[in-house]
């Protein structure tokens, strides 16, 4: 089965217009071979990130959509030309990193179909792979563990020392964390891209500034269906930041990565999909 | 009304710019480019970024009880100026304008005086 990486790039090289949907994920918008515009079911869209921030009502933008569009978005003053380019430059590699790794489902090419914020920026299939790249690679130096990307952000409650400084999107996480939300539905409520999210969440987690993650809420039955015979995975022993005093002591040289539990779900997942085809 | 690319043009018309370049300073990614400079724009990006977010973490222990606000940021080497500009939009950001000025051809005065016109033709 083609991944994702090879069928847009199969796309650019046929220099394609259209849309490519990737079932409930998302949907991927090219132009002559370039990514216009990219939707993702996880991640702010342009619109959301308009509407979050005040700058327009939900009713004005349905109405600029279905009449008039870009140019006339940009006629009435509410963005610049370029504050519109940065909207669709972030938010297409913010889908990107998101879209990009999921792949497995069922993408169908709709020749023809633009997106009415498309034509702002144009992106090569392959810088688009290479600043995903960077990104994970950024996310991964900040702190080693994905498991707060996807667990409820939930601040201490009391400061491991006396004074701290945020950054602005630390901030904007720490004020509405309501110990539910996850980052990405948090990037959605504060109206930032959810790449941006994860990182202050990660720098966070990094300062010690996260509670550790509740083992009983943390695999709850409520929005994950029990999977029965799996194995638990183990707590990392050193999931705790370095200066916490019962943090485990460091190995020396980079993390063993390499989960049996990880292992043995991959060894599964390969044999039914050998199966499948 | 400015893009972003004829953003980058329009600093570059500055008397004296060497380079320009566009950051985004969440990912630290170079968002344009002045033409072909021989840089590592990649790397310069991520860095000049970093030292951006240094600056403003330094600034922000050294006055405590105000909130950090940085205007524009100057290096001077011994070769020329190096300016950094970061602007508020309402997406995720700040976006950063880089501009780097030849030492002898250059007015500093002048030069900050067009950034700031500049940045506020493209923010609202």
């Amino acid at each position: 089965m083609a991944t994702l990486d090879a069928l847009l790039a199969g796309l650019a090289r046929e220099r394609s217009t259209g849309a490519l949907r990737l079932g409930r994920n998302g949907t991927i918008f090219l132009s002559d071979g370039r990514v216009t515009y990219m939707e993702c079911a996880q991640t702010p869209s342009v619109e959301r990130m308009l509407t979050a921030r005040g700058r327009m009502t939900e009713t004005a933008l349905r109405g600029l959509q279905a009449d008039g569009g870009c140019e006339r978005l940009l006629a009435e003053g509410a963005v610049t030309r370029g504050e519109l380019q940065y909207a669709v430059l972030g938010v297409v590699l913010d889908a990107a990193f998101f879209l990009l790794p999921t792949g497995g489902t069922r993408p169908k090419f709709r020749p023809g179909e633009r997106h009415w914020l498309g034509g702002q920026w144009y992106f090569d299939v392959a810088g688009l792979v290479r600043e995903c790249a960077r990104r994970r690679a950024c996310l991964a130096a900040t702190w080693p563990s994905a498991d707060v990307d996807t667990l409820p952000v939930r601040p201490v409650l009391w400061l491991p020392g006396h004074a701290v400084t945020l950054t602005r999107v630390q901030w904007e996480v720490v004020v509405r964390a309501d110990h539910k939300a996850t980052p990405l539905e948090l990037a959605k409520q504060i109206g930032r891209s959810g790449y941006s999210v994860l990182l202050a969440v990660r720098q966070l987690a990094a300062a010690g500034l996260l509670a550790a993650p509740d083992p009983g809420r943390a695999t709850s039955a409520e929005n994950q269906p029990e999977a029965g015979p799996l194995p638990k995975r183990a707590r990392h022993p050193y999931a705790r930041p370095p200066h916490d005093p019962e943090a485990a002591a460091q190995p020396l040289g980079p993390p063993v990565t390499g989960d049996p539990t990880d292992l043995a779900l991959l060894m599964r997942l390969k044999k039914a999909l050998e199966e499948l085809s | 009304m400015l893009g972003l690319d004829t953003c980058v043009a329009e600093v570059m018309s500055i008397p004296g710019a060497l380079d320009a370049m566009l950051l985004d300073h969440t990912s630290g990614m170079a968002v344009a480019v002045s033409g072909a400079s021989g840089a590592d724009t990649a790397r310069s990006a991520a860095a000049l970024t970093e030292t951006l977010r240094a600056t403003t973490d330094g600034l922000a222990r050294a006055c405590p009880g105000e909130v950090v606000r940085i205007d524009d940021m100057l290096v001077t080497t011994d070769k020329g100026h190096h300016l950094l500009r970061p602007l508020e939009t309402v997406f995720d950001g700040p976006l950063v304008i880089y501009l780097r000025l030849d030492l002898e051809r250059s007015n500093l005065a002048l030069a900050r005086h067009r950034l700031r016109s500049i940045s506020s033709q493209l923010t609202t």
